[in-house]
């Protein structure tokens, strides 16, 4: 898992330039790896959803919204995006919109998920 | 009986004599502690009787009689012997003779002598005993003797009639005629009182029989109510085991399974008629939107009352024995069917194990998402200085509030088992694997009301008739249980 910090994001992001608009943010970020999650850090769902997919053998690049100066924006644009009262968990994968837990688990069961894993190159076996 | 005959003769004397009133299905001599063969006490309808025993011993000593061609006389040493069999009942009776009294009219009973029980009331003895509480028209001072007679035991009544046979003989004056006949009446009466006690005795336990096991049905149905959350008058919210929230689960899941037996008879004919593939995937169709409803109620239900699906209170205790998150473990499930489920196809084969290995992932996710709820809830409310006590809590409430969403996506998991195993069978598969999965839980279900109704050995020695009942308490259940065997 990659925890994306301040500091990292400052030396890929200046934040002022790309737009404050959070949504972009989110969608900007969700792009950039195979693997997206948006989590809290006090969230147990959340911590279901990492070891979901640390079990597949996926690495995820997860963003801690708590940890962020502004991700209370991020939580905002994030359940505007599934029109839910939870923010968190959101996977992205391979820059596609998952979804919330119950989403990801459907995918799973279906099969669709593991196939989508590997088109993006998170899942090689 | 015993009251009422008391009230009629005015009788209220001494104590131990009106203890006696309530005790008129216990025989006299266990009431007074005598040692009584058990075999006396075990009798219902059966054969054995004293009447009986007494008639045979009787005839015997007046066939011994008639041989010697000597006829004894039953005279008033009787009721001497009668008296002393008493001491604690002051019997406020007239004493006659029985000989001469009795001898005119029972010459009129001839050798035949045996049901003519005559209306004499010329005593008026209300004998208290337990067994003597004959008919009216039964002779009172014969109704001690019989009570005497019945309440011996075997071997003392045998004395006492072995005794008789040697006064018989030595009082030789009455005719040979009149002896019998007064012998067999009395021990026609003897048979009488005998088989009407007989007769009560059979119906008191049968009572006491009936009662038990109304006892047991009510205690059933009272456990199974407190277990499924009915309450009479619609208390549910104030009785404080059962929220609304859960009450009104506990009404609709028990409507569910109903609908559910129905579903699956339907499969059953479904499949036994051999259906076009288009009518039974209706039919699976159905079967499927019914458990698409409980895990929607379920949803509402983990809103109103979480710990109530967490517990498993609505479901049965074997039910509960495999309990994961508030419903059963999908993979589980799976395991279950796996072997039922031949002949598969490769690929079916390889979505089954497929299916069965996510639904093992997700399981443990969530799993492990529900442990990181716990510790999180352990670190808020233990240890540490108290010095905020309501901060501590209200952050301990929020988390708590998780779980409503753990419960959620166990449900939602075992819904997507549900449709991904309809997937990938055909549609005659899937509505034989539906079958497996509601007989499956039926049979779970029934396996809880057989474990609540089993008998319990440490109760063998103190009430025999405890196996009876249990065993038809067992062959007793609801059709929900049985229906499918």
């Amino acid at each position: 898992m990659h925890y994306q910090g301040d500091y990292y994001w400052g030396y890929y992001m200046p934040t002022r330039s790309i737009g404050s608009d959070p949504m972009e943010r989110v969608v900007k970020l969700a792009s950039e790896k195979a693997v997206v999650i948006f989590s809290l850090s006090s969230c147990c769902m959340c911590h279901a959803v990492k070891r979901l997919f640390c079990g597949m053998g996926v690495n995820p690049t997860v963003y801690e919204l708590d940890q962020d100066p502004r991700g209370k924006d991020l939580e905002t644009a994030l359940m505007r995006l599934l029109g839910n009262s939870q923010p968190v968990p959101v996977v992205f994968i391979g820059g596609k919109l998952i979804g919330a837990m119950d989403r990801v688990m459907a995918s799973h069961i279906n099969g669709t998920l593991v196939p989508l894993l590997k088109e993006a190159g998170a899942l090689w076996l | 009986m015993a009251n009422h005959r008391v009230g009629e003769t005015g009788l209220t004397d001494s104590g131990p004599s009106s203890n006696h009133h309530h005790h008129h299905n216990i025989p006299y001599a266990v009431l007074h502690g005598m040692n009584v063969p058990p075999s006396f006490m075990h009798q219902e309808g059966s054969a054995f009787d004293f009447g009986e025993l007494e008639e045979a011993i009787v005839l015997q000593g007046v066939k011994i009689r008639n041989d010697e061609a000597k006829p004894p006389l039953f005279t008033a040493g009787r009721p001497a012997a009668t008296l002393e069999m008493f001491p604690s009942w002051p019997m406020r009776f007239q004493q006659t003779p029985r000989g001469s009294s009795k001898s005119g009219e029972e010459s009129t009973d001839s050798g035949s002598g045996v049901n003519t029980i005559s209306s004499k009331t010329e005593n008026q003895v209300e004998p208290e005993s337990p067994i003597s509480k004959k008919t009216s028209s039964l002779d009172q001072q014969q109704q001690v003797e019989m009570a005497s007679d019945i309440s011996r035991t075997g071997t003392s009544q045998n004395q006492s009639a072995a005794a008789k046979t040697p006064q018989e003989k030595r009082r030789g004056s009455t005719s040979e005629k009149q002896l019998d006949a007064k012998t067999l009446r009395r021990l026609a009466q003897n048979r009488e009182a005998a088989r009407k006690s007989r007769l009560r005795k059979k119906a008191y336990v049968q009572q006491l029989e009936s009662s038990r096991i109304k006892l047991t049905q009510l205690e059933q149905d009272l456990q199974r109510a407190r277990s499924q959350g009915f309450f009479l008058g619609g208390c549910a919210g104030t009785v404080g085991n059962i929220s609304s929230g859960a009450a009104i689960f506990d009404m609709e899941y028990s409507r569910w399974l109903e609908d559910d037996q129905r579903h699956m008879s339907e499969l059953r004919t479904g499949l036994n008629a051999h259906l076009s593939d288009s009518d039974l995937r209706i039919i699976v169709d159905s079967y499927i939107s019914h458990y698409d409803e409980i895990f929607r109620l379920k949803v509402a239900a983990a809103k109103a009352d979480v710990f109530h699906l967490i517990t498993g209170m609505w479901t049965t205790p074997a039910e509960r024995c495999f309990l994961w998150m508030g419903g059963f473990r999908p993979s589980d499930l799976i395991k279950m069917l796996i072997s039922q489920l031949d002949p598969l196809t490769e690929q079916q084969v390889m979505g089954i194990y497929s299916l069965q290995h996510s639904s093992q992932q997700a399981e443990e996710a969530l799993t492990q998402g529900l442990e990181q709820l716990q510790q999180s809830l352990t670190d808020t409310i233990a240890g540490g200085p108290v010095i905020d006590g309501m901060q501590q809590m209200a952050v301990a409430l929020g988390k708590l509030a998780n779980l409503e969403g753990f419960v959620r996506q166990a449900d939602n998991l075992r819904q997507q088992t549900l449709h991904q195993l309809s997937r990938i069978l055909t549609v005659r598969q899937a509505a034989r694997c539906f079958l497996m999965i509601g007989e499956y839980y039926g049979r779970l279900r029934a396996l809880s009301s057989l474990w609540a109704s089993r008998p319990r050995e440490s109760m063998m020695s103190e009430d025999h008739s405890c196996q009876t009942t249990t065993e038809l308490q067992m062959v007793q259940p609801s059709q929900n249980h049985f229906s499918n065997f």
